[in-house]
């Protein structure tokens, strides 16, 4: 009997173990054969930013991107946390989408050997892309040691001018209105203004008025807390490093004195009541319920990082409540450097993992999404739909555009309109076609055409047409020759990661108590904080910064050779 | 009841075993004899093998400076360095405190209210209010932790709070309190949420032990004079002392790995020297940084622990109590 029992139960179980024991072992990727363009296919994808308004390929230009491709993709988005968690449990199973965008984790992707290299690929199949990148194309090779292309940087447009501004010193319009249009140079001014419009209107719709809310929630404290440490005090944006534009020695840029006394700064508007108190406690999803609330004067962010509530203080029925981008700096002194030049463009981008089981055909995909024909689909939407041809100028019809600026959300979900750059390398804002039209829709009468009855105001009364008039432009700067750090791969190894991640910590935790001291204790706690962030680990964290910002000028200021 | 079947058929098998040395048979005529019952728990001897045993070849990562993408052939060997690495990280203690502090105090209250709870509701007699309140304070145990989460930070809230409003309007405070932003008040409050949450649904178990409890015996005391406390005290308690313990000594065991999902969720940048725990230190030093082996170093110190802790709470009780679980 038990004879019986190890033939007819355990030997099949010990050939299901030693099967799966077996397979495990050989996974290789085989790259030679690839389908035919006219045969329905699927990508995988992963995005690491979060995009509420991804369809599933259902929209209008989702539409005819597969009818022109024969390609769907399946996308999954990350919710928040920028993908590090998910690229990490990939890379722990060694499974992944085939295609992805990954963000800062490129390193770790890279270093699993999960990226393939684009060169080769790019130069067979890749007319379109390399008709945009041109001669630059050697500066999307990885680093020094490994000069492979592993993605094509699709967040950023080539040739890109920017003609608006999305950053700075965010001050509603109603508030500007109100206090008449004082200029607004210093946070002193910014300070000034807020305060006495609070003490007029003690509360906006019913509820308490709040002078100044940031968003301190996870990484976004970087944007709306400590980036403008550096913003305010006229260094560039290179990521939590500052750079020294002679020697390339990088540092925390926390660790300047001149952002200690920005910090001193917020230090003093808690103090006063003027920063909303719960700034450093709630979630991303809170600060933005507030200012779609109207009753939030005055913000230090992004455009990006509020936008949602922005379209909904839009659609419902308050664009007054919306706000105005102003170059705010701690003294007269500097300037602020949002507009320096980056150089060529490089930076996060879409790869094709090994995974894929046709690379040929994606990148393919990828180089019609890179065609003056995609990226026109993709920037403006569908002729006669969209936007019309009128005496060769392409125009978006009013009622579109009324959709577009004030129910921005929705029209991206239904018409697809801008849904798809992640997926081409495209030209960037000011760039003209063989008609002469721009291939995206930001130019000047088309960003002025974007603003409410309530902005135009307000740029009037500045006597400026966009934004970005009121900020100091890229010629008043020398060009980077290191473009931004944030966009450079991480140096690769393990020690500067850990003492990065711990220089973080301390960053997040000791900034915030610094700002909620008392005026007192300010210069207790920071100054503990930079003692803390001046230890030998730290310095050496930083002394492989430098190298990396030293190796990329390197690499890029030497003469293109094609591969 | 996992527990107490085991219990029982390892009385079992210590009886027929007497009887088989008796009589000299050894092993495969016992396994003769019981074939069936030995076929019988075959799955699940399997299950076990598969899901808790074979990952367990995945400790010899925290030996390795794994890599990724390599075959096992392929890494590099080194020793002991992952655990001195993580025994001279001064987070590591930290987010080694925290995880102690949260679970004891989760532990001790997490025992005591539902325990009260479930008398309590045991003592009343209307029997439409009783099953109201068992419902309603089971339902948030349904309630994600993302979305309590969410009502919690919104009910602490310094801007119309509810926590806030009322204590100002008693006058118990002038001022509104930010409670998520000081350090000293997130252990209570990561308690009292996971009291919230989990209270009603803990006493269901209880409940179902004083249901157990034979009715006869309140009645004898009633004749001997017994109020209802003395009842509570010297039939209630006593009768639900099994599972009590039962569900002690395996809480016990899962001191150390009490999950991230409330400090996650509930923390934020000002707190993190108490919200830091073990696993969300893990995910963040081990895992987020591609650092498999460090991760995997501190799942072993964690599971150590686990079964020190395990073992020291059943041989405790053991000898005090008599009862146990192994």
């Amino acid at each position: 009997m038990p004879r019986k029992l190890f033939r007819y139960a355990l030997a099949p179980l010990l050939v299901v173990a030693l099967a799966s024991v077996t397979a495990c072992g050989s996974s290789d990727p085989v790259e030679t054969e690839t389908s035919d363009v006219s045969t329905p296919m699927t990508i995988s994808f992963f995005g690491s930013d979060a995009n509420p308004t991804w369809n599933g390929m259902q929209d209008e230009v989702g539409k005819e991107i597969t009818k022109a491709t024969n390609v769907t993709i399946n996308a999954e988005y990350d919710v928040s946390g920028g993908g590090t968690q998910k690229i990490a449990l990939m890379t722990a199973s060694g499974t992944y989408p085939d295609m992805i965008f990954p963000k800062g984790s490129i390193t770790k992707l890279v270093e699993a050997g999960a990226l393939i290299d684009l060169t080769d690929l790019i130069n067979k199949y890749g007319p379109n892309i390399k008709k945009v990148y041109g001669d630059d194309l050697a500066r999307l090779q990885y680093s020094k040691e490994d000069p492979s292309i592993y993605v094509l940087p699709t967040n950023a447009g080539v040739g890109q001018t920017s003609f608006d501004a999305g950053g700075g010193f965010e001050v509603q319009h109603a508030v500007m209105k109100e206090m008449g249009y004082p200029k607004i140079e210093t946070v002193k001014d910014f300070e000034k203004v807020l305060k006495d419009y609070k003490e007029k209107h003690p509360t906006i719709n019913g509820q308490p008025t709040i002078p100044l809310s940031l968003n301190a929630d996870d990484w976004k404290i970087m944007i709306t807390v400590t980036n403008p440490g550096f913003l305010a005090t006229g260094a560039p944006d290179d990521g939590e490093f500052y750079i020294n534009p002679e020697t390339y020695e990088a540092q925390l840029h926390y660790k300047r004195p001149e952002e200690k006394e920005y910090f001193r700064w917020l230090n003093h508007m808690y103090n006063e009541g003027l920063l909303d108190p719960e700034t450093f406690t709630q979630k991303t999803d809170q600060y933005n319920s507030k200012i779609a609330s109207g009753r939030v004067l005055g913000l230090i962010d992004q455009d990006w990082d509020y936008q949602q509530a922005e379209n909904a203080l839009k659609s419902s029925g308050m664009p007054e409540r919306t706000y105005g981008h102003y170059p705010v700096q701690l003294n007269t002194e500097t300037k602020d450097r949002s507009f320096q030049d980056i150089g060529a463009p490089v930076g996060y981008g879409v790869g094709i993992t090994t995974s894929a089981k046709d690379p040929i055909r994606i990148i393919k995909f990828l180089d019609w999404m890179s065609s003056d024909e995609a990226q026109i689909l993709n920037q403006w939407g569908i002729e006669g739909k969209h936007y019309e041809m009128k005496d060769g100028k392409r125009i978006i019809p009013a009622d579109v555009q009324d959709k577009k600026t004030n129910d921005n959300t929705n029209f991206v979900k239904t018409t697809g309109v801008s849904g798809y750059t992640a997926f081409g390398v495209h030209y960037g804002d000011g760039v003209k076609d063989s008609t002469g039209n721009y291939y995206t829709t930001n130019f000047p009468e088309q960003i002025i055409a974007g603003y409410t009855a309530a902005e135009k105001e307000t740029l009037k009364a500045y006597g400026a047409t966009t934004w970005k008039d009121i900020f100091p432009q890229k010629d008043e700067f020398p060009v980077k020759p290191w473009g931004a750090a944030y966009n450079l791969p991480a140096p690769d190894d393990q020690e500067y990661t850990v003492n990065f991640q711990k220089g973080q910590d301390i960053v997040r935790k000791r900034i915030p108590e610094a700002i909620l001291a008392s005026p007192e204790e300010f210069d207790t706690v920071y100054d503990e904080m930079v003692a803390e962030l001046s230890t030998e680990p730290m310095k050496k964290m930083e002394a492989s910064y430098t190298q990396l910002i030293k190796d990329t000028v390197e690499l890029w200021s030497k003469p293109v050779a094609a591969k | 009841m996992d527990t107490t079947t085991k219990r029982a058929s390892s009385k079992k098998g210590e009886r027929v075993s007497k009887t088989t040395i008796k009589r000299g048979g050894g092993f495969w005529k016992l396994f003769k004899q019981q074939r069936y019952l030995y076929l019988m728990s075959l799955p699940f001897v399997i299950w076990a093998f598969i899901f808790s045993y074979v990952p367990l070849w995945g400790w010899t990562m925290a030996f390795q400076n794994y890599k990724p993408a390599k075959s096992f052939f392929d890494q590099k060997w080194v020793g002991f360095d992952q655990f001195t690495a993580l025994f001279a990280d001064q987070q590591f203690y930290l987010a080694l405190r925290n995880t102690l502090a949260m679970s004891f105090m989760g532990l001790i209250f997490g025992f005591v209210v539902p325990v009260i709870f479930a008398i309590l509701l045991n003592e009343v007699k209307g029997m439409f209010f009783k099953r109201t309140v068992q419902t309603v304070s089971y339902l948030p145990h349904f309630v994600s932790w993302v979305v309590v989460a969410g009502i919690v930070t919104k009910s602490l809230s310094t801007d119309g709070g509810i926590v806030n409003e009322l204590l100002v309007s008693m006058h118990i405070i002038d001022q509104p309190i930010q409670f998520m932003a000081q350090g000293k008040w997130f252990w209570g409050i990561v308690t009292a949420s996971d009291i919230w949450k989990e209270m009603g649904w803990n006493t269901i178990i209880y409940l179902a032990a004083i249901t157990g409890i034979d009715q006869e015996q309140y009645e004898a005391s009633r004749v001997d004079g017994a109020g209802r406390f003395r009842q509570m005290w010297h039939i209630t308690l006593p009768g639900m002392r099994t599972t009590i313990t039962v569900l002690l000594i395996m809480s016990i065991g899962h001191l150390v790995s009490i999950g991230f999902e409330k400090q996650f969720l509930l923390g934020n940048n000002l707190v993190q020297d108490y919200s830091q725990v073990l696993d969300l230190y893990a995910l963040k030093y081990g895992l987020e940084m591609n650092r498999y082996s460090y991760g995997t170093a501190i799942s072993i110190f964690n599971s150590v622990i686990s079964i020190i802790l395990l073992f020291t709470a059943n041989g405790i009780f053991k000898k005090t109590t008599k009862e146990s679980i192994m």
